[in-house]
């Protein structure tokens, strides 16, 4: 959340060359400021509170606790005053006094309200909107963190496919959280097979392949459905999560007027969003207000969806194609391999092409469906045209990433799209000449006899098993 | 797996011995320290006997079984340190809050021995890692810090509520000569009283007796304003009314049954207990004018506050319980004063002192209520049917004039009890504001009274200080509405929810707790699971780890993620013998962890050489191989060795409990059925 005008639009700086002089400042902050900062990726910055309290997101700082910084726009608020020794070279870094944040606490502290004062004991279901680089995952984070700061345990849905919450691009996800965040990995970590500094987060994992809903409405719908029918049951199961309640993340493309805010609207009413909160745009409010919150007579008080727009921060920087593409590269090299507090070692499988029955999504802007019908799957499929294609392994696979789902390979072309991922393999290689692909799977258990989907999001990671 | 049974019996034996451990016996404790230095391998064990036998001796006997702890960790070392080092503060600070003040010194100066290497040895090591101790300093230092800052609000404060209202640890107080039991107070009550007490105390009523005399009927508005908040602002109904004031009674009632259990013998705790029942019988069964059940409740709210307060000991529940027409208990300390950082009276005594103020500080923090009262009489709703609710100052050890004009046969056992403060809290506070910080060592400037206080100040001119301008929670509660404008408005006293309302931070990773007992207590298994984590990612450095596959969405709806990091490890299992439980089980439900030595990651059941799967167990808290057991050396499917040795296979004679296979397929079976309905249910979409 760091913004330096016109650097953001520039092509980010290939690695700096590492600071040859680790030299350590000291960043005091007032009351209410932030230090906004930007590390490249390969570069590292260190941070650590020296005295006064700090947040990252709403997550506070650990006093004299060493935090690392790399490939990250960020922002360090301070309520009260701080001091931070900063170590390492930042692409750019300000303090800024003029923040949203008081808003920001408002907005919590109503949630809070409402879910400490319910008769029903059923918390708010909030969704965040907004444009491009509005700050809405960082809004959705901090209203998280100061959520489990005052007890509760929200139940956090990414409906953005660009950036993997507790996963990898190309996913949505639920998650209920009871443990804090993490300072430097943003969310924290899925369950892995050894301990872990912080507690692992569980979360539900749909696939979706696409890099943004308002390209396949048709098959972002269902998903989306299937989400709320998983995470509205958790919410009747644990009382607790029923007390906090929802809050969904959104990509921006489905608040562009274009689409008519069809997937909003389908949103809104899968999981009875009852507070939208609209980051910047007034056009947005306006015609969200227009339809959410105009006819409060014809509905019950229980069922009001309440609109309000909330101020975007200064800090918000644009973050360009590149950076997006080293995120999500990140992202996936963590699932694989973990990061510097957890190294995780994945196996490498070698299968057959005829072991592996991969299932393609079929591109939904061909306007004619050209592939072969797969005579394995197409019987049981409802809809009229098939949602996926069978295909066996070719170079085009190569470097790309499939999911593996909770699915049987005889189950209807629907119910496969809505299972949930099971976990993803990498195809490393493929020899098309001995008919032999090379897999790198998060362990050494066989994906053998599971459903295999591959899409065309995100886009493949040429070096990620070098 | 074998050492379980001997580890328990040495754990039993060590528990005997101690509870036979009246006073402070050199032989007695010599005894069991070369116990302990016989068994280090049951050295767990014997810690957690050591321990729960700290916590849950009577006040006399803690001292004792504390210097058996000394002289382990003197003269044993490690592994006692470790183990003891783990929950050293929670053991060391529950007891000194339930002791006296001699005890309370020699604790301190055990705490001091324990910052050194031991006295002739070549270790140069302190005797617990300086973290330790540096903790417990710090809690006993805050607890100083605190009373001072109750004074140093009091004078900003110009209120006479400002006073500690915290019950007094000590007898001495002058008005326990009525024959009225100090709430909250008998429990801890040291039967020796020091003489330094006494002397605190003889000199501070002088200067009660020269300074307060306009303090004496102040009217006292605390449970008013809890009152006039319910009636007026929310408007409840009689019987809801009647409701709430059943369930707080009930509440309390709870709590003074913990308390009664804890210490059977005071009587101040059985009169408690008894006006309670007494109360709640009349509730029930009898018909109250809107008076005096307004004023009823309006004692009972107090209560519940003032009991929100006692420490560990005394009773989670009514932590955990927010009042129903109460702030929640965090929402209370929003009021809380900034960090103690600016004392002007006294810097953080050293911890060599015993906890108690010289007189000038009493005289500054009596004269300093007495100015509040006289210049800032706090407004006072009108209602007529509270008898009770008048200052009383310390020097006034007769009830209070106004007791006889309202006050029902049952408002006067009530007060005989204790329960209605015949002499209000603040003025029982005051005696001895010393020690009451004291007994709640890292509850700094914790002051429910004037919370209430600042919720009545609503309707009135607020009161502001240091930059914190709380306009109450009520506002916060009912104002905050989703709408543009009103998110505009600047609430800075929300952010002391999510920084001082908790106050005590977890140093590692920032997380902060409540200054509640029960906050501590998550604070306490929180460092603990640190701690165990740590050793785990330790133990672990060199095992190849992965990512573990996301779980479908039937095991996620029911997946609960408790919050691994402040919950009871022993809760549920003991740890170290896991394997003893699971032999009652059935053999599907038994599990090891999985096994960290490499050679072993991959075996295959011997039986049906199928591989095993790794789960997390929420119960263990850590990763195991379900429906397993290792026996010879050997791991096995529980489920396959039990058909296998009940069918006489020649394998070692095992813990066998028949039907093995069926239980596990049903459970399958069962979950294949709602996978399948969850299903439909979304085809039918």
């Amino acid at each position: 959340m760091s913004i330096l005008p016109g650097l953001g639009l520039s092509a980010p700086l290939a690695a700096p060359p590492p600071a040859q002089h680790q030299s350590s400042r000291v960043q005091e902050l007032q009351a209410e400021a932030e230090w906004r900062f930007e590390v490249a990726f390969g570069a590292s910055v260190k941070v650590k509170l020296l005295h006064g309290t700090a947040e990252l997101f709403g997550t506070e700082l650990a006093p004299k606790v060493t935090y690392t910084f790399a490939g990250t726009k960020a922002a360090i608020f301070t309520w009260h005053g701080c001091a931070l020794e900063i170590t390492g070279e930042c692409e750019s870094e300000y303090a800024a006094e003029e923040t949203p944040m008081l808003m920001y606490l408002n907005v919590h502290a109503a949630l809070d309200n409402m879910r400490k004062g319910s008769p029903t004991r059923e918390g708010p279901r909030v969704l965040v909107v907004g444009k491009e680089n509005a700050g809405k995952t960082s809004l959705v984070k901090l209203l998280t963190a100061y959520a489990l700061k005052s007890g509760s345990r929200p139940t956090v849905l990414n409906l953005d496919p660009r950036e993997g919450v507790l996963s990898i691009p190309g996913t949505l996800t639920c998650t209920t959280f009871a443990s804090m965040l993490d300072i430097e990995d943003g969310w924290g970590s899925s369950p892995i097979s050894g301990p872990t500094a912080l507690p692992v987060k569980t979360p539900l994992v749909y696939h979706f392949p696409l890099e943004s809903p308002e390209e396949d409405p048709k098959m972002f719908k269902p998903v989306a459905t299937r989400m709320a029918l998983a995470a509205t049951s958790r919410l009747e199961e644990d009382p607790e999560a029923k007390e906090a309640g929802f809050i969904i993340d959104t990509p921006a493309s489905v608040s562009s007027a274009r689409g008519g805010y069809e997937n909003i609207q389908h949103i809104v009413s899968e999981f009875s969003v009852n507070q939208i909160l609209v980051l910047g745009s007034e056009r947005l409010y306006n015609d969200l207000t227009r339809r959410f919150a105009s006819a409060p007579s014809s509905k019950p008080a229980d069922e009001a969806v309440n609109v309000v727009r909330l101020d975007v921060s200064g800090g918000c920087v644009e973050r360009d194609r590149a950076f997006m593409k080293q995120v999500r590269e990140a992202q996936i090299r963590a699932y694989f391999f973990g990061d510097v507090r957890n190294t995780l070692s994945p196996s490498t499988q070698v299968w057959d092409f005829e072991q592996l029955r991969i299932l393609r999504v079929v591109d939904p802007t061909a306007a004619l469906n050209p592939s072969f019908l797969p005579g394995d799957h197409s019987s049981t499929a409802s809809s009229s045209l098939p949602i996926f294609e069978s295909t066996l392994p070719s170079l085009q696979l190569q470097n790309q990433l499939l999911a593996t789902k909770h699915a049987d390979p005889a189950d209807s072309h629907p119910a496969i799209r809505d299972a949930t991922v099971m976990g993803f393999v990498y195809v490393a290689d493929v020899d098309e000449a001995k008919k032999k692909v090379r897999l790198l799977a998060p362990s050494s258990a066989r994906v053998e006899g599971r459903v295999v989907v591959g899409g065309s999001w995100p886009e493949g990671v040429g070096d990620l098993v070098a | 797996m074998s050492s379980a049974l001997p580890s328990a019996e040495v754990a039993l034996d060590f528990k005997e011995s101690l509870q036979d451990l009246q006073m402070n016996n050199r032989y007695e404790i010599s005894n069991l320290t070369i116990i302990a230095k016989e068994n280090t391998e049951h050295a767990q064990a014997i810690s957690r006997v050591l321990e729960n036998h700290i916590r849950t001796a009577p006040p006399p006997r803690k001292l004792p079984a504390l210097y058996v702890l000394d002289s382990i960790v003197k003269n044993v070392g490690t592994p006692y340190t470790v183990y003891l080092g783990r929950n050293l503060y929670s053991t060391f600070m529950d007891a000194y809050t339930l002791v006296d003040g001699q005890t309370r010194k020699n604790m301190e100066g055990m705490l001091k021995t324990w910052k050194e290497p031991v006295p002739g040895s070549m270790d140069a090591r302190p005797v617990f890692q300086p973290e330790i101790t540096r903790a417990i300093e710090n809690a006993l230092i805050k607890a100083r810090t605190a009373a001072v800052h109750q004074q140093q609000q009091a004078r900003t404060q110009r209120q006479p509520f400002a006073l500690p209202p915290r019950p007094v640890a000590s007898p001495a107080t002058p008005w326990q000569n009525t024959s009225t039991p100090p709430q909250n107070s008998s429990r801890y009550a040291p039967p020796p009283i020091p003489d330094t007490y006494q002397a605190q105390y003889g000199y501070r009523s002088q200067q009660a007796l020269s300074q307060q005399p306009a303090a004496q009927y102040l009217p006292r508005p605390n449970s008013t304003s809890t009152y006039s908040n319910t009636a007026y602002g929310q408007v409840p109904s009689p019987g809801r009314d009647l409701d709430m004031l059943n369930d707080d009674v009930a509440r309390l009632i709870l709590a003074a049954k913990t308390e009664f259990a804890a210490s059977p013998y005071e009587i101040g705790v059985q009169q408690r207990l008894k006006a309670l029942l007494d109360l709640q019988t009349i509730l029930k069964g009898q018909t109250l004018s809107p008076e005096s059940l307004a004023a009823i409740k309006a004692q009972v709210a107090q209560l519940s506050v003032a009991l929100q307060q006692p420490p560990a000991t005394a009773a989670p529940v009514v932590h955990s319980t927010p009042q129903p027409w109460q702030p929640p208990t965090p929402v209370a300390q929003v009021y809380q004063p900034p960090p103690p950082v600016s004392q002007p009276h006294q810097p953080p005594s050293n911890l060599q002192a015993p906890i108690s103020f010289p007189p000038d500080i009493l005289a500054q923090l009596l004269a300093s209520a007495s100015n509040g009262q006289v210049s800032t009489p706090v407004p006072q709703p009108a209602l007529p049917a509270r008898p009770s609710i008048t200052l009383v100052s310390e020097s006034t050890p007769t009830p209070v004039p106004a007791l006889a004009n309202g006050g029902s046969s049952l408002l006067d056992s009530l007060r005989a009890a204790g329960l209605l403060p015949a002499t209000p809290e603040p003025a029982a506070a005051a005696p001895a504001p010393a020690p009451a910080p004291s007994t709640h060592p890292i509850l700094p400037p914790y002051l429910p009274p004037q919370s209430q206080n600042h919720l009545q100040t609503i309707g009135t001119p607020p009161v502001r200080h240091a930059g914190l301008a709380p306009p109450g929670l009520a506002e916060m509660r009912m104002k905050i509405s989703m709408t543009s404008a009103a998110l505009k408005i600047p609430r800075r006293h929300i952010v002391a929810l999510l920084y001082e309302a908790q106050p005590n931070q977890c140093t590692s990773c920032g997380r902060r707790f409540l200054a509640t007992s029960e906050g501590r207590e998550q604070k306490a298994r929180h460092l603990d699971w640190h701690f165990r984590i740590n050793q785990r990612i330790a133990d672990s450095v060199n095992r190849g780890h992965n990512r573990s596959w996301y779980v479908d969405e039937m095991e996620w709806i029911r997946s609960r993620d408790p919050d691994e990091s402040t919950m009871d490890p022993n809760a549920s299992n003991d740890g170290h013998n896991k394997s003893a439980p699971a032999e009652r089980k059935g053999p599907e439900d038994q599990y090891i962890p999985v096994p960290t030595e490499a050679a072993l990651a991959n075996v295959n059941c011997p039986i049906c050489q199928e591989n095993f799967e790794a789960v997390w167990h929420d119960e263990a808290q850590e990763w195991v191989w379900m429906d397993a057991v290792k026996v010879g050396g050997r791991i096995y499917h529980a489920t396959c060795h039990a058909e296998v040795s009940n069918a006489g296979g020649g394998l070692v004679a095992g813990r066998v409990t028949p039907d093995s296979t069926l239980g596990k397929r049903k459970a399958e079976d069962e979950l294949n059925d709602l996978r399948a309905r969850l299903k439909k249910d979304v085809t039918a979409y």
